[in-house]
């Protein structure tokens, strides 16, 4: 899942202070699971921008709309009719969903409501955590279902290196060393053996270094 | 309704025999009309004759008419005519001038009738002890000595000093308080009581932590003791709290005198500590923790019923029948047969209801009383009507509020068709006349501005119901305890707060609608798991009952921990007991017997559970339809790993020793050590086992009685025989058994030998080491949960840290579990004699019966409700509820089962995607109320 974290609403008030339509546009997928801009967040900061405005005097229209999500057009068309009627959006999507409308709607200024953060999981409720790069090129097979990509602090690929004490990362003692628990994984499934095993040189283009990427699947497009 | 309260009444004869008995009863008179008065207080407030107020412990003043206390029940006021001027001189009168229902009787008489019933309960309680009957004390000679009941009024909000802890003398705030514990009990000196009272400890350590709580400087609390005795359910843990959490002083002694300070107003305590030295210390107030005795009254009542009371005047009962008395279809409840504290005392009122109902079983609903209710008007198509009833309770708020104005006020308001004022909306006739109004303007939202929902909505809610309305069109606001009585000097701004009140309650009104509550039939069979002591009595009091019991055991046979029992502390024997008791459930038609049964599947809601069982030795499984089940999975002896058990055969526990005694005797038997609290009260069990005290008391006592010359040392931390056991405890002494008491961190060493096991512990009085050579050690070890902790995930019951199931509430719902339908009784719930065990066990049956004896049960409508489309499957709502409800289901979104909802409103409020609703409390019908009071402000 995508997690996200609240924006300071100090920061949305400074972007869109000088508007006076405003729509507030929530999404239904991961911003909602990690309660960072579902339908409730939407409403909450609403009505922060509705009491910032009355207190400084001026009428300003803020409605809200939560769209299942806007990462696809189709959901993006439910507020086509709509659209025309405000100066501004604020989204609380994650940052696909505010470039995806912004896409489609391309006279209205739109303001991202949350900060994107990672691709992560919930610990708890209140604690989330990254799990995932998104380097296009999985390695967990060989590593015990451990991340060396996006758990280690260098993204290396075979073994700790001298900064790993006691299990723990020398950037944070909070943070687990990455390969002290895949070492330890492998240890319990029986396969520390293919810890030995060198990887071969990691092909970084499908990652960011190969610039923005794209899935093609022939087979599925109509 | 189906309970007839006959207060200031009077047992005068009783006839007839179990199932029939004719009870001769006399009612005074109480001189204020039940069925008019409505509470206001006027009468009393008007009265001009003050008394002393036996409520307050005489420290304040109350009138002679008047309600005991602000729960009091009936609510209803009551001449007291010794005091009342009327009936000393014959004028005033200014009750019957003022009360505005008319209710003053003040021509009312005694009235003699009879009753008919088929089983009578004892429940007459007992009193306090009066240590006024010791002038070592010192009571009456300082108003800063004080008995624990005095101050536990004096520590309460409502009490003579507003919860202000002052000295009585000066109103000075004290710096040092001493509490002496066994104030009339644990004493055989003349006028005192020889047992112990049982709840002295607990509550004086209550007291002192909340004594220091209420002190802005720093409180000295010393409690003086003999044994501290918190051998409740992790009472134990609340003791240590005390002490190291409260810094509570805890100082071993008993006072045998106090000597008041005139000059000063303290008083001088003096007492020999630990070390043996000799100390006076000034207190600004001494607490006296006086104990329970049984009461006048209820020794002639037991007189007139011919039922037998023990030595001590409480009513005589046995260690396997503990709420029978002597007289078949009499049964006794709460500190009339011991002294015992609240949960105790609920568990055996629930055990005496469910023995009572057994025997009358056949009679069931014969003359129950029920409501006759009107069909339901459909409102769904009208457009709102509303009507507002304010009340002027009195002068309780039409003292303060101008009333007139506020109902002027609510015409105006949108779909207001109708509003009115009452002297006091509660009393018969304005509900009378409440209801002509409703149909009359077709009414079909009702708005009561009054007091709290909490003193009247149920009857408000009645009334609409008996119009034809549905119960949840209804709402209140508060204008009396949130407006006139806390701005009774700005009747100007109450009156407009009313008004505001009023405008949001009419428009929550216009937003209600009509909500179906759900019935659900039950299934009239129960699930006991357990077949130990409590759970087979549990099982034949509800077949008993007329209900169908599956009962289930993991082991082989019936009989659980019991089987290893010889005999009670009072001599009763164990074996035969169990043997009867099984062949009873074996034989019983009702009950059904699975034996080396496992739970492996749990499902369903009160009235209807599915349990899985895997029945050995088969291992074939069964699904099992309930309507209740039983907990009765009970506990163990601790196995100890400490003083050399298990590698040292002389080293064994108390149950072998009873089994050791019963093959063996005691003729080899030359000296013999039993060290208390093994596997108790230490770190990884912090609470008291409850049960060992009386193990080892009852042990020692059958070696000195088989062989008088042998030697039995008790090497305890605190003696804990508690009520009426201190007898047997006072008989050891008596019989020559030594005791020496240990500390917890001080604790005696052994070591194997030829000769014997030597045991080297510390004396306090001599200060030095002492050493025995024993043939025997006995270890009293504690008591450990059997584990339950595959059941209690399966069934979802909480348990606490040491594995026992925890009840509903602590106090109050002592055998209920916080899963509706589900019961707990025996050591499942906590370490408990068999006695203790048999009672809760017929408590749970009881308690079950309330479920089973219906046929359907009436959901409240006010539950949490998913809207599909919206949910975001994001579990939030899954983790949130208290009560583990919602769950994500096949199509993947939440579902929160209605049975179950408890209709708290957390997963409405946490719920992100805004896609769950709590019935009646829907956002709009709450948002909406913040508009109409916001209108017009912004």
């Amino acid at each position: 899942m995508i997690i996200a974290d609240k924006k300071p609403i100090e920061e949305i008030i400074e972007e869109i202070k000088d508007y006076n339509k405003i729509l507030i546009l929530g999404c239904n997928e991961c911003v909602t699971v990690c309660e960072a801009g579902g339908k409730k967040e939407e409403e909450i900061l609403a009505s922060a921008l509705r009491m910032y405005f009355l207190n400084k005097g001026r009428e300003v229209k803020i409605d809200e709309v939560t769209l299942e999500r806007q990462c696809d057009h189709e959901y993006l068309e439910e507020i086509r009719d709509v659209v025309d009627q405000y100066d501004s959006i604020v989204s609380l999507a994650c940052g696909v969903g505010v470039q995806f409308t912004a896409e489609q709607y391309h006279s209205t200024p739109i303001y991202p409501g949350v900060n994107t953060c990672f691709l992560g999981a919930t610990e708890k409720r209140g604690l989330w955590t990254e799990r995932c790069q998104a380097c296009g090129q999985c390695v967990l097979a060989r590593t015990g279902g451990i991340c060396p990509i996006s758990r280690c602090a260098k993204r290396i690929l075979n073994g700790p290196c001298g900064g790993s004490t006691k299990g723990k990362c020398e950037i944070n003692k909070e943070i687990d060393c990455a390969w002290q628990l895949i070492i330890d994984r492998l240890k319990a499934l029986g396969r520390i053996d293919e810890y030995e095993k060198l990887f071969p040189l990691k092909d970084w283009s499908t990652d960011r270094a190969g610039g923005p990427r794209k899935v093609v699947r022939e087979d599925l497009q109509i | 309704m189906n309970i007839e309260l006959l207060t200031l009444s009077e047992i005068k004869e009783v006839f007839g025999k179990e199932g029939n008995f004719q009870v001769n009863v006399t009612r005074y008179p109480r001189y204020v009309d039940t069925e008019k008065c409505i509470a206001c207080g006027i009468c009393s407030e008007k009265c001009p004759k003050k008394v002393v107020d036996e409520y307050d412990e005489k420290l304040t003043k109350r009138k002679a008419i008047y309600v005991q206390y602000a729960q009091a029940v009936p609510l209803k006021y009551a001449i007291d005519e010794a005091n009342c001027i009327y009936f000393k001189n014959g004028r005033c009168k200014a009750c019957e001038k003022f009360c505005p229902s008319s209710a003053i009787k003040l021509n009312e008489e005694q009235k003699d009738f009879t009753v008919k019933v088929g089983s009578i309960i004892l429940s007459t309680g007992c009193k306090a002890y009066d240590p006024g009957s010791h002038d070592i004390y010192g009571y009456g000679k300082s108003p800063n000595i004080v008995t624990s009941l005095e101050f536990e009024r004096m520590l309460a909000a409502s009490g003579p000093f507003g919860g202000h802890l002052v000295r009585p003398s000066d109103k000075k705030e004290p710096e040092k308080i001493a509490w002496l514990q066994c104030i009339g009990s644990r004493d055989v000196h003349l006028g005192a009581r020889g047992y112990c009272s049982s709840v002295c400890c607990t509550y004086a350590i209550k007291e002192a932590m909340m004594a220091k709580e209420h002190s802005k400087e720093p409180l000295d609390a010393a409690i003086f003791y003999m044994d501290i005795r918190t051998h409740g359910k992790d009472f134990e843990k609340y003791y240590l709290r005390g002490r190291d959490k409260s810094g509570i002083r805890f100082v071993k002694t008993r006072i045998s005198n106090i000597v008041p300070m005139d000059d000063t107003g303290k008083q001088l305590i003096r007492y020999i500590d630990g070390t043996g030295k000799r100390i006076e210390e000034e207190f600004d107030m001494v607490v006296l923790s006086v104990g329970l005795e049984a009461r006048q009254e209820a020794i002639d009542l037991a007189d007139k019923l011919d039922i037998k009371l023990n030595k001590y005047d409480f009513a005589s009962t046995t260690s396997f029948e503990p709420m029978k008395t002597s007289r078949a279809g009499i049964y006794v409840c709460g500190a009339f047969e011991s002294p015992k504290d609240i949960p105790s005392s609920v568990i055996d009122s629930s055990a005496a209801a469910g023995l009572a109902g057994s025997s009358l079983a056949e009679s069931r609903w014969s003359l129950t009383k029920t409501k006759d209710i009107p069909t339901e008007i459909d409102t769904s198509h009208e457009p709102p009507r509303i009507g507002v009833f304010v009340c002027r309770c009195g002068t309780n708020i039409a003292g303060v509020v101008n009333v007139p104005s506020v109902v002027d006020f609510a015409r105006t308001l949108p779909d207001v068709v109708y509003a009115e004022e009452n002297l006091f909306t509660c009393s018969q006739d304005s509900q009378e006349l409440m209801k002509e109004v409703i149909k009359e303007q077709r009414i079909n939202r009702v708005i009561v501005a009054a007091c709290s929902p909490k003193t009247h909505e149920e009857i408000f809610i009645e009334n609409i119901v008996a119009c034809g309305l549905n119960r949840y069109l209804f709402e209140m606001c508060n204008i009396r305890n949130q407006d006139s009585w806390v701005h009774s000097d700005m009747p100007e701004e109450a009156t407009q707060k009313a008004m505001e009140l009023v405008k949001m309650a009419v428009a929550r009104g216009a937003t209600l609608h009509s909500l179906q509550e759900k019935k659900i039939s039950i299934n009239q069979r129960a699930l006991v798991i357990g077949g130990g002591v409590a759970g087979m009595n549990a099982a034949l009091c509800l077949a008993d009952q007329g209900f169908d019991i599956i009962l289930i055991e993991k082991e082989k046979q019936l009989g659980g921990m019991a089987k290893n029992l010889i005999s009670t502390i009072e001599g009763a024997d164990v074996q035969a007991y169990l043997n009867d008791l099984i062949q009873k459930v074996n034989s019983h038609f009702r009950i059904q017997v699975l034996t080396q049964s496992l739970i492996v599947g749990f499902s369903g809601f009160k009235g209807n559970f599915t349990t899985e069982i895997i029945v050995g030795p088969g291992m074939y499984e069964r699904k099992i339809d309930h309507g209740v089940a039983i907990m009765a999975t009970g506990a163990n002896e601790y196995r100890p790993e400490e003083f050399l058990y298990g590698r040292d055969k002389r080293v064994i526990t108390q149950i072998e020793l009873s089994e050791h005694l019963k093959k063996e005797g005691a003729e080899e038997l030359a000296q013999v050590v039993m060290i208390q609290c093994v596997g108790s009260r230490n770190e990884s069990n912090p609470n008291c086992s409850r049960v060992c005290c009386q193990s080892a008391i009852k042990n020692a006592i059958h070696i000195k009685k088989l062989k008088p010359e042998a030697e039995v040392y008790i090497l305890y931390r605190d003696i804990r025989m508690y009520g009426l056991l201190e007898d047997y405890y006072r008989e050891a002494r008596k019989l020559g058994i030594i005791f020496f008491s240990y500390d917890q961190d001080d604790q005696p060493t052994v070591e194997s030998s030829d000769k014997g096991i030597v045991v080297t512990f510390q004396d306090h009085v001599l200060g030095r080491k002492f050493r025995v050579c024993a043939d025997l050690l006995v270890l009293s070890a504690g008591v450990v949960a059997e584990d339950t902790e595959e059941i209690a995930s399966i069934l979802k019951l909480d348990r606490n840290t040491e594995g026992f199931f925890m009840e509903a509430h602590v106090k109050l719902k002592p055998v209920d579990m916080a899963m509706e339908g589900i019961f707990v009784c025996g050591t499942a719930h906590g370490p408990k004699l068999i006695s203790e065990s048999i009672s809760q066990a017929l408590a749970a049956a009881s308690r079950a019966t309330t479920f089973l004896s219906r046929s359907s049960l009436t959901l409240s409508a006010v539950t949490a409700c998913v809207d599909k489309d919206k949910c975001a499957s994001c579990l939030i709502c899954v983790r949130s509820c208290p009560y583990e409800v919602p769950r994500i289901n096949k199509e993947g979104v939440s579902e929160i089962d209605e049975a179950l909802c408890h209709g708290c409103g957390v997963c409405a409020s946490e719920c992100p995607a805004k896609a769950i609703q709590l019935n009646w409390y829907e956002d709009n019908q709450i948002m909406c109320k913040v508009d109409a009071l916001l209108k017009g402000v912004l």
